[in-house]
Formats: structure tokens, C-alpha cells, sequence
């Protein structure tokens, strides 16, 4: 079996109902892993499920900004030996709009909900040791816009709680890591480019030396992550943004 | 709400624009300050004020003060 195979494993993928999560799956199942569906919408997660080659995964919906339901997901899910944390939101908020709702609204979402998951996972003795733990950032994280202190904001937050993850479970050879990107067309992708109109995205699009990036370049990343083929990486960052950082 | 404090309660947020430009006629994308800024500022505006959800899809659609109006208006009931 080659070391970038993901086969035998069990991975859990949050946001897998779209856009990089899905394709995610996609990649991942091919590999011969064996996947947990989780997002809010069955129906989509449902249709995931049915364009993957065999059918031995498994969908668990949850909302995990509700703490009930975010308890039922840890509960279900089997024993992982990854874990994909794709499920976020982007919602701009100029500075003098920003009040604890629109804190509440990013951060519960993009930061609670990955971190008390992986929290609850981790107390509940389902993460094997030896997994991976991957996180979907930003290189907003580091490269702010106009709009985006909340979320950019959620995004440097996560970039912590992996690094501290790396921390506190190497002796377990457990890893974790964030891919930061820059912007990827999916569905995101398409609301921000209607918030902001077309032109302003394509002028965006120009200062990226290989282009906007798409889904099927992330789960590629994903895949060498989950796999063992990068055991000597943890408590890192990955940026993949086609070169927009590069002269910075 | 009327369309007028509409207009006055926009021209305060759009902190570079002189009072009085705004007409409920005028297309956002005339303006000469325009920029992604503007579309934010709407979007936030009118969800902290109203408590009304305009995505930039609906944005996208329309093009004048009025139209932006009637939305928030259509939707407020
Ligand atoms: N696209 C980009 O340009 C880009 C760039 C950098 C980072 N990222 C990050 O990459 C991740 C995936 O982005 P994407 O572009 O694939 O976005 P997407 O297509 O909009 O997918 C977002 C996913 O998050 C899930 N989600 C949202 N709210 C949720 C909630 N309350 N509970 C559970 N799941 C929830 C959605 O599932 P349901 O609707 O079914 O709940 C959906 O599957 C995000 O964390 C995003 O911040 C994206």
C-alpha cells in the first residue's frame, strides 16, 4: 500500500454537504477511505454520498452551532483516524457594524463549532492515535481585507487551536495542521463574487499568478494530510493561494 | 420608514460621500466613490437597522436607491 493511501481509514468530514468538503469526500473515498458525512443539509449530503464509488460511508447531520445536536454527531460517530474540518461561513462586516450578534454569528460557527468537536472527540477517546486533523483557513488570516475582521478573525483563531492540537497530542503522534487559501470557486466563492459584483472579482483574480484556485486543488492537499505520507508535519499551515502571496 | 430617512440614514454610513447626492433615482454604480466597501456597508446597514437579510445576489439584481428601498420595504412585512 503506498504511504499516500488513505485506505483503511475512517475520516470525518464537516461541510461535506459542499464546495471543498465535498469534493473532499470525493478524493478521499476513491483513496479507499472510509467516510462520516456531517453538514445540515441531508439531502445534499445525500447526493455526496451517492457519487462516491462504493456506499460503506456514512451521513450524520448536525448543526454545529447547536450544542445538542453537535453532542449527537460526537456521539454516533465511530472511531477516526481523520478528521476534515471544511464547515464555515464567510459574512462581511465593515468594522463599525461589528456587535457581539455578528461576532456570535462568525465565531460559533467557524471557530466554536470546529473546536468543541474536536474537543468533545478528543475526550471521548475517538480520535486513534497516529490520525490527522486538518482545518480549512484563510490566508485572510494573515492578509486581512476590507470587511473581513470577523472572519478573518475566526480564521487566525483556528490557526492556534491546531497549533496547540500538535502540541498536546504528538506523544500520541496525533497531527494537525490548516490549509490557508486564498479563493476557491465554489459556492462561497460565487456569494462573494455577487456581494462584491464581477468585475471586482475578476480584478481581484488578475493579481494571482496560476488563477483562483478550485476545489479538486484543496482535497489533493487534504489527501497527502490524512495521509501518512505526511507524519512529520504537524502544527503547520499550508498556503495555497496560486501565488497571490508571494511578492508580500 | 420613507424612502427619505432611507437616503439619509445610506449618506450617513457612505462616510466619503457629500450629503445630499443621493437621489432615489440614482444608480449605486454611478456613484463615483462606488466600491466593495458601499455594498458591505448596504449589506450591514440594513441588517443591523431593519434586521433584514440582502444578500449580494439581490444586490447584483438591482440598480437604483428606490429599487434598494422597496426591497428592504417588501421584505420588512
Ligand atoms: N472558497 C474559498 O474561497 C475559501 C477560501 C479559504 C477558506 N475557505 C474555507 O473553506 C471551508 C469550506 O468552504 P467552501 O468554499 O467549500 O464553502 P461552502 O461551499 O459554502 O461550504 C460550506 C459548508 O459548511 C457547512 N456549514 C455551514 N454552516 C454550518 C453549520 N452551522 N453547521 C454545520 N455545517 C455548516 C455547509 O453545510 P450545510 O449548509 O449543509 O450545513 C457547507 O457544507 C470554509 O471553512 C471556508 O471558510 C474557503
Amino acid at each position: 500500500m503506498s504511504v499516500f493511501s488513505v485506505e483503511n481509514k475512517t475520516i470525518l468530514i464537516t461541510g461535506a454537504s459542499s464546495g471543498i468538503g465535498a469534493e473532499t469526500a470525493r478524493l478521499l473515498a476513491e483513496n479507499g477511505a472510509t467516510l462520516v458525512l456531517s453538514g445540515r443539509n441531508k439531502e445534499k449530503l445525500n447526493e455526496v454520498l451517492q457519487q462516491l464509488p462504493t456506499q460503506e460511508h456514512q451521513v450524520i447531520s448536525a448543526d454545529l452551532t447547536h450544542e445538542e445536536e453537535l453532542e449527537a454527531l460526537v456521539a454516533q460517530c465511530p472511531n477516526l483516524d481523520g478528521i476534515v474540518h471544511s464547515a464555515g461561513i464567510v459574512r462581511p462586516f465593515p468594522v463599525k457594524f461589528i456587535g457581539h450578534k455578528q461576532i456570535n454569528q462568525l465565531f460559533s460557527i467557524n471557530y466554536s463549532g470546529p473546536t468543541v468537536l474536536t474537543g468533545r472527540l478528543f475526550r471521548t477517546k475517538k480520535i486513534n492515535a497516529g490520525a490527522s486533523i486538518v482545518f480549512m483557513s484563510s490566508i485572510s488570516s494573515k492578509f486581512p481585507h476590507k470587511g473581513g475582521a470577523l472572519y478573518s478573525g475566526t480564521k487566525a483563531a483556528l490557526n492556534s487551536f491546531s497549533k496547540t492540537i500538535a502540541l498536546e497530542y504528538a506523544s500520541q503522534r496525533i497531527r494537525s495542521n490548516v490549509i490557508s487559501a486564498a479563493m476557491v470557486k465554489t459556492p462561497l466563492f460565487d456569494e462573494a463574487q455577487k456581494a462584491i459584483s464581477k468585475e471586482m472579482m475578476d480584478k481581484h483574480g488578475e493579481q494571482y499568478p496560476l488563477g483562483f484556485g478550485t476545489p479538486e486543488d484543496i482535497s489533493n492537499t487534504m489527501l497527502f494530510l490524512l495521509s501518512d505520507a505526511s507524519r512529520w508535519i504537524t502544527g503547520t499551515e499550508i498556503v495555497m493561494d496560486g501565488g497571490l502571496t508571494a511578492g508580500q | 420608514m420613507d424612502i427619505n430617512t432611507f437616503i439619509e440614514k445610506l449618506e450617513v454610513e457612505f462616510e466619503e460621500l457629500e450629503q445630499g447626492t443621493l437621489k432615489p433615482d440614482t444608480n449605486f454604480r454611478n456613484i463615483d466613490e462606488w466600491s466593495s466597501m458601499y455594498a458591505l456597508i448596504i449589506i450591514a446597514l440594513i441588517d443591523t437597522e431593519y434586521e433584514v437579510v440582502v444578500t449580494g445576489e439581490d444586490l447584483s439584481k438591482i440598480e437604483t436607491v428606490q429599487e434598494l428601498y422597496d426591497l428592504v420595504k417588501l421584505r420588512l412585512n
